[in-house]
């Protein structure tokens, strides 16, 4: 059970206590990875893709995110936080970026790291180098969201050869501030802690299994939502001049700010998982003719509209923006795009592991036995009420089916359709 | 016999409901565990069939058989049928109306995509009751997915 665990390690998690069983989440999970079992709901590991749509929903609050704690900072000699850019957006009033930064470094950290140093490096390296490689097939897709790359995984693998094969910002800052660091204070890779300030649960997951590369740089998650209440009590005094962020970098979270700054007319760009999935599939079937690039966030609004945020995601996003107007306008210069490109040649900001599909929505591994299992869930279709109520515990009649052909979730009952023959058991009187 | 079959039928002019069926299709193949790039071939294929009985004709149906070693659509309509296959068949011939054409669609790809997305296509059309098409895509061993 606890191989099974580690084998499908999710950050989002039940706490059976507060679910009733309402089958909200199962409705809309976008990879039908829900179930009720016994009443409480229950994730199939090897579907979820950790996309925070069953947190955000839950009238309950019984889903929920593991997330590192504050005493992971006691495991390091010198600890660095990257705070998520979302975070600039999260506060209400006249709270300036080294206000907020300042306060998180009260927390216990001795180094702030922008997240912005990363989203600079993309934009150039995808603008001046990938889109210049015609080889490289179209859409490219972004690959900052990794919920929507665990989507392409499981239901899209035909795209998987068009995502950017670039690192997140994230991920690059981690990297350029340990290596920093290193130079700097003398301590060891070991000794030094990189903790990311997380809105997201798809991130949390991908720390602990990256998509793409061997090992991430970065030491610990901190949840958006925890931090957010620490750094409420340390706002307002000695403001520290700390941020070095550009105008694109801090709309960069924004749905949009990946594509614009490419400077190219062909782009998309479309946010929340269900319009992603959408346009997905219009592009596996050839029908976006001439488009470039292609920006898909799982969330509304981007990374502003993550399931760990505080603010609701417009009012974030207005809040970023105006913060985003007082700030200097990106200008590097060609030496430092030649920098950075060579940082992506050899391999250090780069998705150097193939990302490889995932066929979990297959019936069987043999298409013989696939088909005679879907022959079956077919004939029960025609027995099944098809209004997809969920009491079950499938999200589906569909689901349903192909649970109890799979072998899965065998004590599951339809209701309706007992019911059903019930009342025409019925002696009429 | 292992294979199973799949009776679609599509409307004349319904836009709103037209992709509906390849996208079922898609569906299938893929719990099916068919290989992806296959899965690709078969839904552009079963697409613009659909579409030409959106576009071109008054109504039909679109059938999905599977079989351990190939994938059949046959696609069915009443309508005007196609006057010259031969024609039709080249690239950027199209009958459409200059307003379906503005929608995107009539692009006069229809036929020669069905023809790059199979390994066999078989039309048959008279003019005045209808057009048949079936379009066949082989299932080697070892090409389904991993």
């Amino acid at each position: 059970m606890n191989k099974m665990k580690e084998k499908y390690f999710h950050s989002v998690v039940l706490d059976a206590d507060r679910c009733v069983g309402c089958t909200s989440c199962l409705k809309v999970c976008p990879t039908e990875a829900i179930r009720l079992k016994e009443g409480k709901a229950c994730i199939i590991g090897e579907k979820c893709i950790d996309c925070g749509e069953c947190i955000r929903i839950c009238p309950n609050h019984a889903k929920n995110a593991v997330t590192d704690s504050k005493d992971i900072l006691k495991k390091y000699k010198y600890t660095i936080a990257i705070p998520s850019l979302v975070l600039y957006g999260q506060f209400r009033g006249n709270v300036g970026i080294n206000e907020m930064l300042t306060a998180v470094r009260k927390i216990g950290f001795d180094e702030i790291f922008e997240a912005s140093a990363g989203t600079e490096i993309i934009t150039n390296v995808i603008k001046n180098h990938i889109l210049k490689n015609p080889e490289k097939k179209r859409p490219i897709i972004n690959s900052s969201c990794p919920a929507a790359l665990r989507l392409i995984q499981i239901r899209f693998p035909e795209l998987l050869p068009n995502i950017a094969d670039i690192e997140t910002p994230v991920e690059i800052a981690a990297r350029l501030a340990k290596a920093e660091a290193v130079r700097r204070t003398g301590f060891s890779m070991e000794e030094i802690g990189v903790i990311y300030i997380s809105p997201c649960t798809a991130r949390m997951t991908s720390v602990k299994h990256p998509i793409g590369i061997k090992k991430s740089y970065i030491d610990g998650v901190l949840s958006m939502k925890d931090v957010y209440g620490m750094m409420l009590r340390n706002l307002g005094s000695n403001t520290e001049d700390l941020t070095r962020s550009t105008k694109e970098s801090l709309l960069w979270p924004i749905i949009g700010g990946q594509g614009k700054p490419l400077g190219i007319k062909n782009y998309l760009a479309v946010d929340g998982i269900h319009e992603v999935i959408k346009i997905l599939e219009e592009i596996e079937m050839d029908k976006l003719e001439g488009l470039e690039f292609f920006e898909g966030m799982a969330c509304v609004g981007g990374c502003v509209g993550g399931p760990l945020t505080i603010e609701n995601p417009f009012i974030a996003r207005r809040r970023m923006k105006t913060l985003a107007k007082g700030l200097p306008d990106s200008n590097p210069s060609d030496e430092e795009i030649k920098g950075q490109i060579e940082m992506y040649k050899s391999g250090f900001i780069r998705l150097t592991e193939a990302i490889e599909p995932k066929a979990v929505m297959r019936l069987d591994d043999d298409i013989c036995k696939s088909i005679k299992k879907m022959e079956k869930i077919k004939e029960m279709l025609k027995d099944l009420p098809g209004i997809d109520c969920g009491v079950c515990g499938a999200p589906t009649c569909k689901a349903f089916a192909e649970d109890i052909v799979k072998g899965e979730n065998r004590n599951a009952v339809c209701i309706v359709k007992t019911m059903k023959s019930f009342n025409k058991e019925k002696p009429q009187s | 016999m292992e294979d199973i079959k799949y009776v679609f039928d599509v409307k004349k002019d319904d836009f709103v409901r037209a992709g509906e069926t390849s996208s079922k299709v898609k569906k299938i193949l893929r719990e099916l565990g068919i290989d992806s790039s296959i899965i690709r071939k078969i839904s552009i294929a079963a697409y613009e069939a659909e579409m030409n009985i959106v576009i071109h004709s008054t109504g039909g149906q679109i059938v999905l058989e599977i079989t351990p070693g190939i994938i059949r659509i046959t696609a069915n309509d009443r309508g005007p049928g196609i006057a010259d296959v031969e024609l039709a068949m080249k690239e950027g011939y199209s009958t459409a109306t200059d307003k379906v054409r503005e929608m995107g669609f009539g692009a006069g790809m229809g036929l020669p995509n069905m023809k790059r997305c199979s390994d066999r296509l078989y039309v048959t059309s008279s003019e005045g009751t209808g057009t048949l098409i079936v379009i066949e895509v082989d299932l080697k061993a070892g090409e389904q997915g991993e």
